[in-house]
Parts: structure tokens; sequence; C-alpha cells
């Protein structure tokens, strides 16, 4: 499974990481089972450095610089219009498809790859960079289609090897038990809670390295809610987790470092307990308490 | 108003009214909102109330029909048209196999040229050129080079017609066959043209009865007695009219068993062919002369057992409506009200025209939506929307004057004759409308395909992207599938909007009234047809209000009527589908 392109995004790892297996050529570039994962000592996957990001001519972010580690779920909370959706969808280059978006200053690296750079592929790099959705948005087509349609796109067209990964990806996404006997219903046929683990589950059968998580449960009740937030504790052992939350409780629950920002700009990033607990500005300081937001 | 009337109860404090009420202007009783309510809700009623109209004068025109129908065929065979018919097909079945022995002769002729004489037309066609060349070059009439030309040509003529001398003799045995086999029939073809005329004769002199009662009825309602009897009514008495049509039938017989041993003898003796390839077909030939004699048994029972007197049952009417293969008008025969060539002219001209109509259009709607960039739909949105907005009578005088004319000439281009149909004669056919009108449906679909793409959500679009769907991939497997059901609406739209057009196919179709011959394969699309409005179009205003051609015209407009409505109502049906299944 080793493309040209996805080697081309990994081939300056070794800068990053001294743990990471990427120098014996036989393992994946991103490799699933990093020794890093349940050390306290993690790696950083992803730099972004003095990024400003405009909409049209309208600044949406202002010099952002942030180090987000591996195998770890960082959080980005902030009032809404604060940038945090538009940094998210950076990382994946989702902004790409919105007209008049352009980067004026710095970039963003994933393992040291310029994710903006010239011979990078969006399309490559979307592979490993997955995405989930406010709104839970399962395409008009039954369960297993949604769950096999990011392989058939990469052309995998073997029913063994699909019918394998749907039910590992179901059981990963937490939805087998329920949804087994159904998987060639449609997908829209499903509660809410459910077709967002739908989602989940899709995204996670193209094996991304990092799943990227736009207020996942906004739209769900507090059970789905807290069956997602599970299934997140659970998915962080495979994967780098980013995930833009309004709830302060949600991003106190599950993530392990926490950015908060405000008009665009990145004004506190640490450690979850640290800014719930001892923020050091003012501003996180009431937006965490509650006073505004 | 109650409370200013009422003391107050405390002095001096005058409690102030609860002003809720107005005085309101009224028009006929009504408050002026109610008048706004009535005006809208009157509008809104014009367009059910005008529907009801429309179905129910096209009922009340159309309707009787029917029963003219059944009288005019219950007429056909107590005159004793029907029984000549009978023999008549047989005399037409003759025909058919005489022209499929000239369609072998042609063949044998084409072959013998391209294995002689392709070389000689080659050069003739070169030599003329030559001299086209030299006069258009201004070369003197004098000139040696000119003359030179002139003089191969020819030589060149010369060869050719000694070709055709020679193939004509090697055919002489083939042609004296069919000679022989065409003369086999005269005497059948004499008896019926005899009987055919005892026919007419009965039937005019019943119509011409049936015109003076008319006018007699008339004269009565006008209390003009004396003319009224001035009119001398001829009863006709079909039995022994006719009698002396069936009392041929002996010498039908007899004249029938002469027929079948003269066509015996004459394919016994079937000709050899100069072309050894093309011999089967004479003797698939003869295999059906033989299938031919084979039914002559069957038209004398039917002949015997036919019954002038036999009642025409009512569905007889209407399946000559709906399953006749003849629209036959003023005839001095009989008239045929069938609309199968009409019906299967309008739907192969839409047919042509969807096919072009629905890559153009569904394309560009994916295009214009999905892919271009804002400026190219600033201009190509318009451009295509405003290709509606041309009359398509101007349209019609387009396809006349310059697409039938570039259409032919294009199928005349040797490169292209691999095409079916190509090269065609015929500059206003099927193939000419459809164009047209495709140009007419593409932005109906256009539109609406836009609509329903558009109406697809956008998170749909980005759940592929993030998968890492390319565009084209987004585009093939996500939204295409996601407006299919639009699309399809759309596409029956189109539809409906191409089979209602009138002035594009009364114009360009060709107007010949007969069922394609769809034998000659995806070639019939080059075939001129005519349509059910295009028909309705081009007759109404001659025919006489009232007649059963009148009323025949009317019906058509009920067919169009309902297939219209036919399919409004699926695609309505499919998009409110399409609204469910995206929730």
């Amino acid at each position: 499974m080793v493309t040209a392109k996805a080697s081309a995004i990994s081939h300056s790892t070794s800068s990053t990481s001294m743990e990471t297996p990427a120098s014996t050529p036989t393992s994946r570039p991103f490799n699933l089972s990093s020794p890093a994962a349940d050390s306290d000592q993690t790696d950083t996957l992803i730099e972004i450095s003095d990024f400003d990001f405009y909409y049209g001519t309208k600044q949406a972010l202002f010099d952002i610089n942030l180090k987000l580690d591996d195998k770890r779920v960082t959080a980005f909370i902030g009032p809404s219009g604060c940038g945090k959706s538009t940094l998210l969808r950076c990382l994946n280059r989702m902004n790409d498809l919105i007209d008049g978006t352009q980067i004026k200053r710095g970039g963003v690296k994933i393992r040291g790859v310029d994710i903006y750079g010239r011979e990078v592929d969006s399309i490559e790099l979307r592979k490993r960079v997955g995405m989930v959705f406010q709104k839970s948005n399962p395409f008009p087509k039954s369960i297993y289609e949604n769950i096999v349609y990011g392989l058939r796109i990469q052309g995998v067209k073997s029913k063994a090897r699909l019918d394998e990964i749907v039910e590992k990806s179901l059981r990963g996404a937490a939805l087998w038990d329920e949804v087994k006997d159904r998987l060639h219903e449609s997908g829209l046929s499903l509660s809410g809670g459910q077709q967002q683990r739908l989602c989940i589950a899709r995204t996670i059968a193209v094996e991304p390295e990092i799943i990227l998580m736009d207020e996942p449960c906004s739209a769900l009740d507090p059970i789905a809610t807290a069956k997602v937030e599970e299934l997140i504790h659970e998915l962080k052992k495979q994967f780098t987790i980013i995930i833009v939350t309004h709830s302060m409780q949600q991003a106190a629950r599950c993530s392990d470092k926490t950015a908060f920002f405000y008009m665009g700009k990145l004004i506190e990033y640490a450690d979850t307990r640290t800014i719930f607990m001892n923020p050091a500005n003012a501003q996180t300081e009431a937006y965490v308490s509650g006073r505004f937001g | 108003m109650q409370s200013e009337t009422q003391p107050s109860a405390i002095a001096g404090h005058q409690p102030k009214a609860f002003a809720v009420k107005k005085a309101r202007t009224r028009f006929f009783g009504l408050t002026l909102d109610e008048c706004i309510r009535v005006f809208f809700g009157g509008n809104a009623f014009v367009a059910v109330i005008v529907l009801a109209l429309i179905t129910f004068f096209l009922f009340r025109e159309g309707g009787p029909f029917f029963k003219m129908n059944r009288d005019s065929i219950r007429v056909y065979r107590v005159a004793g048209l029907e029984y000549v018919d009978i023999i008549r097909q047989q005399e037409q079945d003759h025909t058919a196999l005489t022209r499929y022995l000239f369609d072998i002769r042609m063949k044998v002729v084409k072959q013998l040229r391209d294995e002689r004489g392709g070389l000689i037309e080659a050069d003739l066609k070169a030599a003329r050129l030559t001299v086209e060349k030299l006069l258009s070059n201004g070369a003197a009439a004098g000139a040696p080079e000119l003359i030179q030309a002139q003089m191969r040509v020819d030589e060149f003529q010369k060869a050719d017609s000694a070709l055709t001398l020679e193939i004509n003799a090697s055919l002489a045995a083939f042609d004296k066959f069919a000679e022989r086999y065409g003369d086999t029939v005269l005497p059948v073809r004499g008896l019926v043209s005899d009987i055919g005329e005892v026919a007419t004769g009965i039937k005019s002199r019943y119509t011409e009865n049936e015109d003076y009662k008319v006018a007699r009825a008339q004269y009565l309602a006008a209390g003009k007695k004396t003319e009224a009897d001035a009119i001398v009514l001829k009863e006709i008495d079909f039995k022994t009219e006719v009698a002396a049509i069936t009392a041929i039938f002996p010498t039908y017989q007899q004249m029938n068993q002469e027929f079948a041993v003269g066509l015996k003898r004459v394919v016994n003796d079937l000709p050899i062919l100069p072309v050894p390839a093309l011999q089967p077909r004479m003797v698939r030939f003869s295999e059906l002369t033989d299938l031919y004699l084979a039914g002559f048994p069957e038209t004398e029972v039917r002949l015997k057992a036919w019954d002038q007197l036999a009642p025409v049952p009512w569905y007889h009417a209407l399946a000559g409506f709906i399953f006749g293969k003849q629209w036959l008008t003023a005839s001095f025969w009989q008239d045929w009200y069938g609309v199968v060539p009409l019906f299967v002219g309008s739907l192969m001209v839409s047919m042509i025209a969807l096919a072009i109509a629905v890559p153009l259009g569904v394309g560009a709607a994916v295009y214009i939506n999905q892919i271009a960039s804002s400026r190219e739909q600033r201009l190509i949105k318009p451009a295509i929307e405003f290709i509606s907005a041309i009359p398509s009578v101007v349209l019609g005088f387009f396809g006349i004057a310059v697409l039938g004319q570039s259409l032919r000439a294009l199928s005349q281009v040797e490169a292209l004759s691999w095409i079916p149909g190509f090269p065609y004669s015929e500059r206003l056919n099927a193939l000419t409308a459809g164009v047209l009108l495709a140009l007419i449906a593409v932005p109906t679909i256009f539109t609406l395909a836009e609509d329903a793409i558009n109406n697809v959500p956008r998170a749909f679009k980005e759940a592929s992207f993030a998968l890492g769907a390319s565009k084209m991939q987004t585009i093939i497997r996500i939204i295409v599938p996601a407006a299919l059901s639009g699309i399809i609406s759309a596409v029956l739209l189109g539809l409906g909007r191409v089979i209602g057009e009138t002035m594009v196919v009364l114009l360009c179709a060709g107007n010949r009234i007969a069922i394609p011959d769809f034998t000659a394969g995806l070639a019939v699309a080059v075939q001129p047809v005519h349509t059910m409005t295009g028909i309705i179009a081009q007759e109404m205003g001659e025919v006489v209000r009232g007649s059963i051609h009148y009323r025949a015209l009317f019906v058509v407009g009920l067919v169009l009527f309902f297939i219209a409505m036919l399919i409004n109502f699926l695609a309505q049906k499919i998009v409110r589908k399409y609204r469910i299944s995206v929730g």
C-alpha cells in the first residue's frame, strides 16, 4: 500500500522523530502503532508556523504557531468565529474548495512535509488526513457503500478485502453490533448518533494518520455524544485526533492538549489540565470559566 | 363603542377606550384584505378552471370521432369496399415481391459496376473535373488542353455506356423472368380495378344520398316544404348492389388458379444471375413466392366468409385509431385515421432530439455547476437559457435554410459514409427536426438538471473530498447519483417540451405520413416523418368543421394532451421522491 505520493510526504520523517521506525524500509510511512503512543514523550506530528490565512480580503487567522502531538487528542476551543474550524480545515486543505482563500504567510508541516508545497497532491493528503464533519453527512447510499467509498475510489476491488475493512471499520467505530444485519440499508436510515459514527467508520476505513473532527457532537443528544467521546478515547490509540468543540466539558473530557483561540489568534496552548485549572492568560480563564463566549 | 356611552365610575377620570377596533372600507361587503385574498385565490383557480375547460372541449370535439369512425367502417363494409380490399391485398403482396426482384437487379448492377466499372466511373469523374477546372480558370473555347480533356470525357462516357449495355445484356434472362413474373398478376389486377369501381360507385351514391338527407332535413327545419320535396332521395339497396361484386367470386377463383399455376411455372425456371454471390437471394425469392402462393386458399376462405352485414363492434373504431397504420384522408377509396404513423413520427423525432439534448444538457449542467469558473458561468448560463427565447418558427426557418442543407451536404462527404443512413437526399427529415428540437430541449434539461445538481447538499461533496476523492470521482460517484432523480425528471420535462413542439417539426420533419421503415436500422433517422403536432397544425385549417377528419384531429390533440400530462405527472413524482431521499 505504499504509494509513491505517500512516500513523498514521508520522506523526511526522520528529521522530526528519533523513534519512529520510518527508517526501516519495509514499514508503512505513517506507522499506525508508533512506539511513542503510550509514553509521555510524544513527537510533534503537525507543525503550524507563522500562519496567516485569508478569506478573500478578510484575514481569518493571525500568525498561528502550534505544534500538535502524535497519537494524542488535541482540542481547539474558542467562541464562534474565532477561526478554530478554519484552522482545522487548513490541515487537510479543505479550504482549497472555497473560492478566494489564500495563505499569505507561514505554512503547515506534517512530519516535516509542507502540505502546501508545490508537489503535494491535496487528494493524497486527504487520504492521510481524514475528516468528520459537524453535521453527519453519510452519502445517500447503503451503509456498506458508505464505508467502502474511500476504498473504491482508490481502486480496491476485492470483495473479501472490502468486507473485511467494513467489519473492521464498523467495529472500530463501535457501530458493528448495531448495523451488522442491515449493511445494505441506506445510511440515511440510521439515527443521528449512528450516522455520525458511520461517518467516523467511513473515515477510518481509508486508514488515515490523522482524523480531524469539526464539532462532531454538536448535533447529537447526550447519549450519542457519550458514545462518540468513548470512541475518541479508543481511536487515539491508533490515530492522531484534532477536535474542534464548543463544549468545554467535552474538551476537558477527551483531549490531552487544548488550544484556545480568540478572534483568529491562538491565545493559549497547553495541557488540557493546565488550560482548565490554571490558565496563564486572562482571556482563557474568562472563557473556560464561562464568562464570555 | 359601548364603553364611550357608559358613564365613568369615577368622575373626572375618563377610562381610555380599549382601541382595537378600526373602521374598515368595504367593497361589496368585503374588507380590503379579503378582496386581496379573493383576487389571488381567483387567479390561482383560473389555472384549474382553464385546464378543466380544455379537457372538456377536447373531449366534446373529439369524442364523436369514434362514433363517426365506426359509421365510416360500417359503410366501408356494407358497400363492399372491404371485399375488394381483400383481393387487392393479394395484388399488393405480389407488387411487393416484384419490388424485391427489382432490388436484386439493382444489387447485381451495382456489383457488376463495382467489379469492372469502378475504374471507368472514377476516370469519368476526374475527366469532368478537369474540364470544369479549365473552364473556371478561363480557358478559351478552342484551347488545346480543353479539347483534349473534353475528348477524354467523351471517351470515358462511351466506355461507360458500353458497360451499361453489357450489363443489361447479361441480365437479359433475368429481365425476361421479371417481366413474366410481373405479368401473371395482370388479370387479377384488372378484376380488382373493375369491382373497385363498382364499390366506389355504391359508396359515392350512398354519401350523396346522405348529403341530400341532411339538406332535406335543413329545408324542413327552415319550413321550406317545397324545396324539401324537390329533393328526391334514392335509398341504396346495399344487398343487391353488392351482389354484383360478390358475383365475381367464381371468376376470381378460376383466375386465381391460373394465376397460381402461372406463378409456379415462372418461378420454377429461375434465371442464373451474372453475379453468383447473389444467387441465394433468388432462391429466397422463390421461397417467398411459395409462401405467397400458400396464402391463396386463405384469401378465398376470407372472401367466402365475408359478410356484408356483419356488425362493426365499437372497439373497432377505437382500435382503428390507436393501432391504425394508415392516416389517409380525402381519398377516393376510404379514409383511414390511424394514429400510429404520427405517433411513431413524434416519438422518433423526440428520441433523436433527446439522444442529442440529454448528453449536451446534463453535461453542460454538470460542467457549469461543478467545474466552470464563475466567469464561464456568467457567459454560458445566460447563453443556454437564451436559446429557449428563440421563437421556434425562426428555428424552423433556420432548419430549412441552413441545417437541412448542411446536414445533407455533410452526409455526402465520402469519409462519413460509414454512418448509417449516410448519404441521404431528403433535406427535411427526422434527423433535421430532431437536431433542432434538441436545441429547444437543451435549455429545459440544462436548467432543471443544474437545479437538481445544485440541490445536492454541499456536505456530500465535502465528505467525498475528505475521503480523498478527486473532483471527477466526486462528480461521477456522488453528485450525479444524488441528483439522478432530478436529472431524470429534467429529461422527462425536456421530452414533454419536445413532443409538444409544433413549428419546427412542421417545417423540418419532411411531413411524409407513413410509418418509417425500421428495417433500415439506424438509417431510419434520416427518413421524413410526420408528427401528431404537425398534422394538427397542417390540417386543422382546411377541414370542414364537425367532419370526421376535424374530429380525428381533436382526438390526436387528446392523445398529445394525455402524453403531456403523463410526462409531467411522472416528472413530479420522481422529483418528490428525490426530495425525500435527501432528507
